[in-house]
């Protein structure tokens, strides 16, 4: 059966790239051996006479002379077993039987694997390679692709040495980076990234890294600097504004909807949180706080006090605090999930807050280890920040019993909603003059009212009253702290 | 042809003809008297098989299968005549175009195309018939030759008279090598250590495109006595002639005589390599002139005149040099291509961290690709 | 039991090729004046009084003759150590080493091997006149096939020398010859065992500190050393490692202190353009990007051919440049 086989041209010297075919020396039917010259080319070095790889019968003369042509084109048609071929003989193959006569030419550039190769896509000559359509594609399922050219440190000393690393280099992206040395625990991080540390003042090392390999990332630093900072409560946008600016008026002009966001939202939560969870009992007490008025009156002349804001407040959180002290269990919360009451050994003492933005419950922390200046200094700055609009979550947070001044706005009392979380809050109301029997007379005295809720799982009426009660008493006669402190 | 200088072709040593008579050499017939019937047979057979490798190792580059060829045509019998004098275990450093001398050494001629295949830059074991590797930069190896017959000194395997121990070593080079200091510096080495180097140029009368005037101005034999060294000046188109000069110039080396140095005058009848274009720069009439000074055909026609020839003598010799080239292109067609890791192989003799580690690298680079097609 | 004496490092050269000659006879050492003087630097002096001329060789004026026929010598199992004379010098015989010898092994697929140490004499700050205080390492580093070293105490030059003729591959043994006098203990027992030979790849600690590593080979290691006992009283502790070998390069006994310091300082005589320095850097950079508080930095010779004697010590990276590098890292 006929087989027919090509030759390609080739490059005929060192990186040629085309050549002319100037003359056949053989036609079609001619019987050709192998390395017998059948055509002559010219290239831009020579003249050159190109023997035929293969032994049989000229089957197609592919190239006309004349013309130009790549190496790699196709010149002649072979058949290189004309046997079954009708007239004529069978070929002799005096010198070329067992060469195998294969598809093109292997070259040792190309990529044709050894002799097996019929396909013809193989490059015959050598010089300038193809270099293929683009790039390889990768395997799916990735083996670890080495990271890095230069090789891995390859630690093995001494002479048992295999270098037995492995290419992944270390601190490339792929592959953690080797991990610190023991006692070290300085921070990994690039360049950029340690100036920006920098910049804003982050210290590195304290930073948490969620890079591969414990590296330090662009974004640790950045969320690490973020939350050093004091957050402003408000994280919606526009929360900036009055809430109501945030709403929408209705088409007929008669209502304005407003989405119960930020501050709102969370008041509202805390307040649904608490009302309906802790069945809140409220008692109440009237009491003449003159004395208390003149310590107010004679603290705002003293020196010590020159810078700060003196105000009733300021005393009744006193006053409170003394009385914790002295009732304790009323300084306490009640986990529901773990069925426990616990019972702080620190006072979080909380202000309520009225702000453009909402309600908000701050705390002074340890408030009960302060002085009566620390507490006038922690006060004023509690405001401060609250109206500001600056107070932090952490501010906001672990409270454990608070004071609402209803009296700031003209108020005689109420019945305040606890702090979720804590077991009691006092409701301080506005200082009247009013009609009191004083010594037997009727004076006009300093009177106000005192409210206290609590939370009716743990504390009793008993305990609830003694705490108002105890608060009273201060009040009305401060030197009663020298008597209880 | 008359030339002048290095070109001139007086006063060669000659002992056959270019027409093939048998000439006398008051010095150099005796160093042939021994040649019987059979030795020159197989010299002449050793000439034509190196010929049709050539031949076919041409081809082979024209289809392809060689990058590059670089042709012994027509310096058959420098080469031949000069290796039949050799001893085993003598050592020889060829350049790059000695394929008649390694023929005549005994290796498997398929492994010198390997080099030029482009898969390997040896291709045989220096050791095993004690012949060195190719050496492409000019004159380079003649150092090594003398380095390697100064260590034969201290291995004291000079002047002992026991010819299966006295051993000298060669050094082939061409015309244009006899330029290159690194030829010179051996050339001193050779005679202050009175080296046992034999050192062999074939002057085939072409550097590339440059003739021999262009690498000096006095035959190049004269070179040897500036340096001390006895030298000689052979016709090497004249296979009897050339091998007589070197078997004078072994035995001056391996009884401690000391270094030769033998031009043997040829011509490169073919091209510097293959991509090479001789009508460039020499005539077809210079062409002309030395094929009519081949040199199988005046050692055919001598044999053939003197009955050593016969036709059965000539159908094996045919025969084996048809074999020779079908072997020759039989394994070169197989030889596919290397391993890529291969060419981490062998850097260094001893564990090297970098070499491993860009191993390792590239393996696992190449394994990152999809497998090819889909086989 | 260790046998210590105190020598200079051109002694401690001479001890180890005395001690490489009496070990092994195929040893055999060649180059210009090497014999009956014993060397230029005196490095091989005696040695052709006690081994004969024969193996210890005064060579003809010729580099690329000397290495090349070193290279025919080996061939025949021979371990040939040549000297060149001043490094300005060798080029030369540069063909020969980097077309032959290097290549050799690998040419004929690991059927030859060529053993051959080629000793020379390296570096400034001696006052020579021009070609005589050349660094031209990184040439040879970037040759694959042979190894480069540089001791830069008398022990190392005596156990490297001695590993370096044991080893079967070339040997490029860069002696500084700026230190040639200076003394130390050098333990004569040492010798080419394994570990010395695997060992002729790698870096040596010679100073641990906390701040800074510098790294240095050859010459510029006791400047490193200098450096770093100024720089402690000056409240920074600087970790010294003498690389000893350029190829193979032992960046990973680098990177390791690298991780911990964070800051890298290069220090050698050649020029920073292309030197040495430039692989290491690059090698760091790679594997301690995360690591490195600063650039690494080389201090070392200028892109200019080496000057005059009278401003050479200007040229070479003295005791102010360095330290102003470990301050540039230190600031940043």
């Amino acid at each position: 059966m006929a087989r027919f086989e090509q030759f390609l041209l080739p490059d005929p010297g060192e990186g040629l790239t085309e050549a002319d075919v100037v003359a056949w020396h053989v036609a079609v039917g001619d019987e050709v051996a192998v390395n017998q010259n059948i055509v002559e080319v010219e290239t831009a070095k020579s003249l050159v006479e190109l023997p035929s790889p293969f032994a049989g019968v000229v089957a197609e003369i592919l190239v006309p002379e004349g013309r130009t042509v790549e190496v790699g084109t196709p010149l002649i048609s072979i058949d290189t077993d004309p046997s079954a071929g009708p007239a004529d003989p069978p070929a002799e193959q005096p010198a070329a039987d067992d060469a195998p006569a294969e598809g093109a030419s292997v070259s040792p550039q190309g990529e044709g694997v050894t002799g097996d190769d019929s396909s013809g896509a193989v490059l015959v000559g050598y010089g300038t390679q193809d270099a293929g359509a683009g790039r390889r594609p990768r395997r799916t399922t990735p083996t670890a692709a080495p990271a890095s050219m230069s090789g891995p440190s390859a630690a093995s000393p001494g002479p048992s040495s295999a270098p037995a690393t492995s290419a992944a280099s270390p601190g490339a992206p792929s592959s953690a980076p080797s991990p610190a040395t023991p006692g070290s625990v300085r921070a990994l991080a690039k360049p950029p990234v340690r100036k920006l540390a920098k910049e804003l003042g982050v210290d590195l090392d304290s930073v948490t890294p969620t890079g591969p390999g414990g590296i330090v990332t662009r974004e640790d630093v950045v969320a690490h600097s973020k939350a050093a900072q004091p957050r402003a409560l408000a994280t919606y946008p526009g929360d900036d504004q009055p809430w109501l600016a945030s709403g929408s008026v209705s088409p007929d002009g008669r209502q304005t909807r407003v989405p119960v966001k930020s501050v709102r939202k969370r008041t509202a939560e805390a307040m649904v949180s608490s009302a309906f969870t802790a069945p809140h009992v409220t008692v109440f007490h009237t009491i003449d706080v003159t004395k208390a008025m003149r310590l107010v009156a004679r603290l705002k002349e003293d020196r010590e006090f020159a810078d700060l804001r003196v105000t009733p407040l300021l005393i009744v959180a006193k006053a409170l605090l003394l009385a914790v002290h002295r009732h304790p269990e009323i300084n306490a919360s009640w986990d529901d999930d773990a069925r426990e009451i616990v019972y702080k050994h620190y006072v979080n003492l909380g202000i309520a807050a009225a702000t453009p933005r909402g309600l908000v419950v701050p705390n002074i922390k340890d408030a009960h280890r302060m002085t009566l200046k620390e507490l006038a200094e922690a006060l004023t700055q509690l405001t401060l920040t609250a109206r500001a609009g600056k107070t932090s979550p952490s501010e906001l947070s672990d409270g454990t019993i608070t004071i609402t001044n209803v009296g700031a706005f003209g108020i005689d009392t109420g019945t305040p909603i606890l702090n979720p979380g804590e077991a009691a809050i006092l409701a301080f109301g506005a200082v009247r003059e009013q009609p009191w029997v004083h010594k037997g007379k009727i004076k006009k005295r300093q009177v106000t009212q005192l409210a206290l809720s609590f939370d009716h799982r743990l504390v009793d009426g008993e305990l609830g009253s003694r705490v108002l009660a105890d608060v009273a008493k201060i009040l009305e006669d401060p030197s009663q702290f020298m008597v209880w402190a | 042809m008359t030339q002048h200088g290095p070109l001139a072709d007086d006063g060669l040593v000659q002992l056959l003809t270019p027409s093939g008579e048998r000439v006398e050499h008051p010095e150099y017939t005796p160093r042939t008297s021994h040649l019987d019937g059979a030795a020159l047979r197989a010299m002449y057979r050793d000439m034509v098989l190196v010929r049709a490798f050539d031949t076919e190792a041409t081809a082979l580059q024209r289809q392809g299968e060689l990058g590059l060829w670089a042709p012994c045509l027509g310096q058959e019998a420098a080469q031949i005549g000069s290796a039949h004098a050799l001893a085993k275990h003598d050592y020889v450093f060829p350049s790059y175009r000695e394929h008649g001398v390694l023929l005549s050494r005994g290796l498997d001629m398929a492994r010198v195309l390997r080099l030029f295949r482009g898969v390997d830059h040896g291709g045989w074991d220096p050791t095993e018939h004690n012949t060195h590797l190719y050496t492409l930069v000019i004159g380079s190896h003649a150092l090594h030759a003398t380095g390697y017959a100064m260590a034969v000194q201290r291995d004291g395997l000079v002047g002992t008279g026991d010819p299966g121990r006295d051993t000298a070593v060669v050094a082939y080079f061409g015309d244009g090598a006899t330029a290159q200091g690194d030829t010179n510096e051996a050339l001193v080495f050779a005679a202050v250590n009175n080296a046992p180097v034999v050192f062999f140029c074939q002057n085939n009368q072409w550097a590339i495109s440059e003739p021999t005037t262009h690498q000096a101005r006095v035959p190049l034999a004269q070179r040897g006595p500036g340096f001390g060294i006895p030298s000689v000046r052979v016709d090497g188109n004249d296979v009897l002639a050339s091998y007589a000069v070197t078997a004078e110039a072994l035995e001056r080396a391996r009884s401690g005589g000391g270094p030769t140095f033998i031009e043997a005058f040829t011509y490169r009848m073919g091209a510097h390599t293959t991509s090479d274009d001789p009508t460039k720069y020499r005539s077809a009439a210079e062409e002309e002139f030395w094929r009519q000074r081949d040199p199988i055909d005046r050692l055919r026609a001598y044999l053939v005149a003197a009955g050593e020839l016969t036709a059965e003598h000539t159908a094996e010799i045919d025969t084996a040099a048809q074999e020779l080239a079908e072997h020759v292109r039989r394994e070169t067609k197989a030889l596919g291509r290397p391993e890529t890791t291969s060419m981490f192989d062998h850097v260094y003799a001893s564990e090297h961290q970098l070499v491993a580690a860009e191993r390792e690298w590239l393996t696992q680079f190449e394994d990152s690709f999809a497998p090819a097609g889909g086989a | 039991m260790a046998v210590v004496e105190r020598l200079t490092v051109a002694k401690a050269i001479n001890n180890g090729l005395r001690r490489a000659l009496e070990t092994d006879p195929k040893v055999v050492l060649m180059g210009e004046d090497i014999g009956k003087l014993g060397g230029v630097f005196r490095v091989t002096e005696g040695l052709q009084k006690d081994f004969g001329a024969e193996r210890v060789v005064d060579s003809p004026l010729a580099e690329s003759g000397i290495v090349g026929t070193a290279i025919g010598m080996a061939m025949r199992g021979y371990r040939p150590v040549c000297e060149i004379q001043f490094d300005g010098f060798v080029f030369p015989a540069f063909d020969q080493i980097t077309t032959q010898l290097a290549k050799m092994h690998y040419r004929s697929g690991g059927a030859l091997t060529v053993p051959v140490v080629i000793r020379i004499p390296y570096g400034g700050g001696i006052g020579a006149v021009e070609h005589h205080s050349e660094s031209p390492e990184a040439l040879f580093a970037h040759t694959a096939g042979l190894r480069v070293v540089s001791p830069a105490t008398p022990q190392d030059a005596y156990t490297m020398i001695q590993a370096a003729i044991a080893s079967p591959d070339p040997v490029i043994f860069f002696e500084p010859k700026g230190r040639y006098w200076e003394k130390g203990d050098v333990d004569l027992t040492a010798g080419p065992d394994d570990d010395a030979v695997a060992g002729l790849g790698l870096a040596r600690t010679v100073r641990t500190g906390q701040d800074v590593t510098i790294a240095a080979y050859g010459p510029t290691v006791a400047t490193a050393l200098k450096a770093a006992e100024t720089a402690a009283t000056e409240g920074t502790s600087v970790e010294v490692i003498d690389l000893r070998s350029i190829s193979p390069l032992d960046s990973a006994t680098v990177t390791a202190s690298v991780r911990r310091t964070r800051r890298l300082v290069v220090v050698h005589e050649a020029p920073v353009f292309f030197g040495a320095g430039a692989e290491l850097a690059a090698r760091v950079t790679e594997e301690c990007f995360y690591h490195l508080e600063a650039p690494v930095l080389r201090v070392g010779g200028f892109h200019t051919p080496y000057p005059v004697a009278k401003i050479e010590h200007d040229y070479l990276p003295g005791l102010d440049r360095v330290l102003d590098a470990v301050d540039r890292v230190l600031a940043h």
